[in-house]
Formats: structure tokens, C-alpha cells, sequence
């Protein structure tokens, strides 16, 4: 496939959810950060930074959970999944409703201007983190980035 | 006598002509039933259909087995046949009962593609 066949990309099976996961993962991570250092640091640049990442990593995160479950509808017709694309799947939407979840935090926080927010946050934001890495670990498994035998 | 030995010999060739007969039915029936069904295997690992290309017998069974650590389907190119998803050690099978060519590929991983040739 030629790298420049925009038309060839964009129908070519399965790819777009490959390609589409780096765009949440890499937001979500670096919202975390700025986050964690806008609590340190109290410096509301870091805040307005990081509200702007989880911002763009729950957008993003939309069209990798469907075209996620397209894959799974279209390229393995809906069929009962089991060890790792079972464990892909689950690990996935509940990474997706974590991101969802810590940008509602900030949103409502920003909404509210009196409202702090909350510390534990960052709790579930390590959280998060810790399962889109675990999810990313077996996505990459599956499509052999993360080492065949 | 000359009559008796033309008769004795007519039994003997009779004999042995029943006999050869039997013996050679035998050994077909034999054959017949030692005669395996034809089967081949396809081992998927590392990616790859092993071998890419087979070239087997109609009516032959074709069985594809993952020994991969990663899940991996087989799907017919022409929608012939199509496997579940096979984890590792599952196997898929399936009968060729017409001569031709049959590619096929993974659905997980559409880059792994083989191909059996039925004759």
C-alpha cells in the first residue's frame, strides 16, 4: 500500500482503530501530567493545559471505542471473543469511560468556579493510566508491535 | 487316464485361478480400507501461515493449527470458509471437495495470507 493513498488508508480494514488509539493515549497521559504539576505547582497555566488535553483525549477517545467495536463487528462478524481480544475489549471501554469520567471532573470543576477540584482525581487519573497501558500492551500483542514468539 | 489328467488339470487351473482371484480381492479390500484419508496441516506461527502455498488432492482436509501465542483467524479470500477465532493450540479443518485455487488470509491480522491449491 502506497503511504501517501489517502483513499487506500482510510479503507484499508482495521486500520483506522490502530491508528486512531496513539491520538487518546498520548493526550490522556499528557493531561495527567499537567495535572499532577497543576496541583504542585498551583500554577493555573498547567490546569488550562490540562484541561485542554483530557478535552482532546475524551473527543478522541470516541472514534477508537467504535471503530473499536466495528472491528470487532465487521472483521470477526460479532463473535463471542475470549482470552486477549476478550480482555482488549473490556480493558478498553472501561479505559474509555475512565477518560470520560476525570475530563466530567474538570468540566464540572470549570463550570462551577467556586468548586476545587477534587484531590481524588488524580487517584483515578493513575488509574486510568495504569489500565490504557495495560489495554495498549495487548493491543500492540495482538497486532505483533508488542513481540511474537 | 489322458481323461483324468486333462479333468485333474482343469482343477488345478480352476484352483488356482479361485485362488489368485480371492487373494487379489483381498489385498484390494485391504488396500481400500488401509488406505488413509488424505488430510494436510497448515501451522500458524509467528505471523505466518506455514506453509503460505499447498497444493493437495481433492477431497482432501486441510487443518490449520495456531501454535502462535496470538489469536489468528483463517478466512477464504472467496468466502469459502472461515474459521473462528483460533487461540493458541485450537485448530480449524476443512474439506476440499472441488479442485481450485483458494486463497485466504487472517481477519485479525490481514497481512498473514496462504493459499491451497486443490488438484
Amino acid at each position: 500500500m502506497n503511504p501517501f493513498d489517502i483513499r487506500a488508508a482510510l479503507l484499508a480494514k482495521h486500520a483506522q482503530h490502530v491508528v486512531l488509539i496513539h491520538f487518546p493515549i498520548a493526550l490522556f497521559i499528557a493531561g495527567v501530567i499537567l495535572d499532577f504539576l497543576a496541583q504542585k505547582t498551583k500554577k493555573r497555566a498547567f490546569a488550562e493545559a490540562a484541561y485542554y488535553n483530557l478535552l482532546g483525549a475524551a473527543i478522541s477517545a470516541v472514534p477508537v471505542v467504535v471503530t473499536g467495536l466495528l472491528a470487532w463487528q465487521f472483521q470477526l462478524e460479532g463473535q463471542k471473543l475470549k482470552g486477549i481480544l476478550l480482555l482488549h475489549l473490556v480493558f478498553g471501554c472501561t479505559s474509555a469511560i475512565l477518560i470520560w469520567i476525570a475530563w466530567g471532573l474538570h468540566v464540572r470543576a470549570r463550570r462551577r468556579l467556586a468548586e476545587k477540584l477534587p484531590v481524588f482525581r488524580l487517584g483515578l487519573e493513575t488509574l486510568a493510566v495504569a489500565i490504557i497501558a495495560f489495554t495498549g500492551h495487548l493491543g500492540g500483542f495482538l497486532t505483533g508491535v508488542n513481540g511474537s514468539s | 487316464m489322458r481323461r483324468s489328467v486333462f479333468i485333474a488339470s482343469l482343477m488345478a487351473t480352476a484352483v488356482m485361478g479361485l485362488s489368485g482371484f480371492v487373494a487379489e480381492h483381498k489385498s484390494f479390500a485391504a488396500s481400500a480400507q488401509e488406505k488413509p484419508a488424505s488430510t494436510a496441516e497448515v501451522k500458524i506461527d509467528n505471523f505466518v501461515f506455514g506453509p503460505a502455498a499447498i497444493t493437495v488432492p481433492v477431497g482432501t482436509t486441510v487443518t490449520w493449527i495456531n501454535r502462535d501465542d496470538i489469536p489468528h483467524t483463517v478466512v477464504s479470500t472467496e468466502k469459502v470458509f472461515k474459521s473462528k477465532v483460533l487461540d493458541t493450540d485450537e485448530k480449524f479443518s476443512y474439506t476440499f471437495t472441488k479442485a481450485g485455487e483458494y486463497p485466504y488470509f487472517c481477519s485479525i491480522h490481514p497481512k498473514m495470507t496462504g493459499k491451497v491449491v486443490v488438484q
